[in-house]
């Protein structure tokens, strides 16, 4: 008998099949990461858990649109972001979308009072779409190419956004001596 | 190399392909702009870091209900694949059914009809019209023959039942005249 850990093509393959219970396993593997994303996303727990919902039940139902099974984080990420923006298109105007956050108005929800305030604070402060790079990069860990496909724009716009966003981060999270400055 | 030719952010990131992170680490060597730089974005990172991640608040979960699932006919009819090859299938048969079935139609082709003028058109037409009303008679002729027959039989029938149902009531006739005789003048009397 061969041991072997189970591979998310592994419960992918049965969920298409009905499996109702291999994609519960799949959904375990993924849910705290699409979840942190999510509430990072837009701020809001409870927003946060519904869209979750939502992404994996869109996830299920379009299984076996899912061509590679290899690209799975970048397809749930990729619906996690519409998701996303379909709701901050719903609770915003067009033109603000992409405009900075205020402050005011998102410190008081964005983050529990509990974390590490500067930190979320210097999150707040960037745009939707700079906020969303940082959190696939670092938090998430995706290349470039991975960025491109779940936003659905080119390397160079994700480029451009991360590093503006890296060097506000830097200026708030990691500034330069007085006297150097 | 200068330090605007140099990627550091990318090869922070870890973007970079073996080459060009072995040309930036060079860079580092000589530039300490750019070694600042990099420290500042491990800073921040590691700040980053400190935000911890959030528990999710409820499971996420879904349940198989034997009850909701839909039964194999169901899944069929939803299945909108399946219920187009139904559908062509059942399309082709019925053509193929046709096609062996209906009487072959002498078919008049565009350049032949072309070919013809006016006259010969009309003359066509009434032809294949006279034909039509030929077979049409015909038919209607052979039907009422038909019919002719059936009423004939019937009427010999009902005849033939109607001449027993005399000769029954003539002979019931003769028994009561008879029987009758008899009780006005009784055997030993005579």
């Amino acid at each position: 008998m061969i041991f072997r850990e189970v591979e998310d093509r592994d419960l992918i393959a049965k969920a298409r099949h009905g499996q109702v219970e291999a994609y519960n396993v799949l959904i375990t593997r993924w849910e705290k990461r699409v979840f942190n994303y999510l509430y990072r996303l837009v701020g809001q727990r409870e927003d946060a858990l519904d869209l979750s919902q939502d992404v994996f039940l869109k996830a299920y139902q379009n299984l076996k649109k899912l061509e590679d099974p290899a690209k799975f984080a970048g397809w749930l990420f990729r619906i996690a972001h519409n998701e996303a923006y379909s709701l901050l298109r719903k609770n915003r105007p067009e033109g603000e979308i992409t405009a900075e956050l205020k402050t005011s108005e998102a410190s008081g929800r964005l983050y529990p009072v509990e974390l590490n305030l500067t930190v979320a604070r210097a999150l707040e402060k960037l745009t939707p779409d700079q906020r969303e790079a940082v959190l696939l990069k670092v938090y998430q860990g995706f290349k470039f190419e991975e960025m491109a496909e779940i936003l659905g724009c080119p390397i160079s716009t994700i480029k451009s956004r991360l590093y503006t966003a890296l060097d506000l981060l830097k200026q708030t999270l990691a500034p330069m001596d007085v006297e150097e400055a | 190399m200068s330090c605007s030719v140099v990627d550091v952010k990318a090869y922070f990131l870890g973007e970079l392909e073996k080459r060009d992170k072995a040309q930036v680490e060079s860079h580092l060597g000589a530039c300490a702009e750019c070694r600042e730089e990099l420290e500042r974005l491990g800073v921040m990172r590691t700040a980053l870091e400190t935000l911890p991640e959030e528990e999710v608040p409820r499971r996420i979960a879904f349940v198989s209900d034997k009850v909701f699932e839909p039964r194999w006919w169901q899944a069929i009819w939803r299945s909108g694949p399946a219920m187009g090859f139904a559908s062509a299938a059942l399309l082709a048969a019925a053509i193929l059914v046709h096609g062996f079935t209906r009487p072959p139609v002498t078919m008049v082709t565009e350049r032949q009809v072309a070919a013809m003028d006016a006259a010969a058109i009309n003359k066509h037409i009434d032809e294949e019209v006279a034909k039509r009303v030929e077979v049409i008679v015909a038919q209607q002729h052979q039907m009422f023959e038909a019919s002719e027959k059936r009423h004939e039989e019937r009427r010999q029938k009902d005849l033939a039942e109607f001449q027993q149902v005399m000769r029954y009531q003539n002979q019931q006739m003769n028994h009561w005249m008879v029987a009758s005789n008899e009780q006005v003048v009784p055997r030993g009397a005579q």
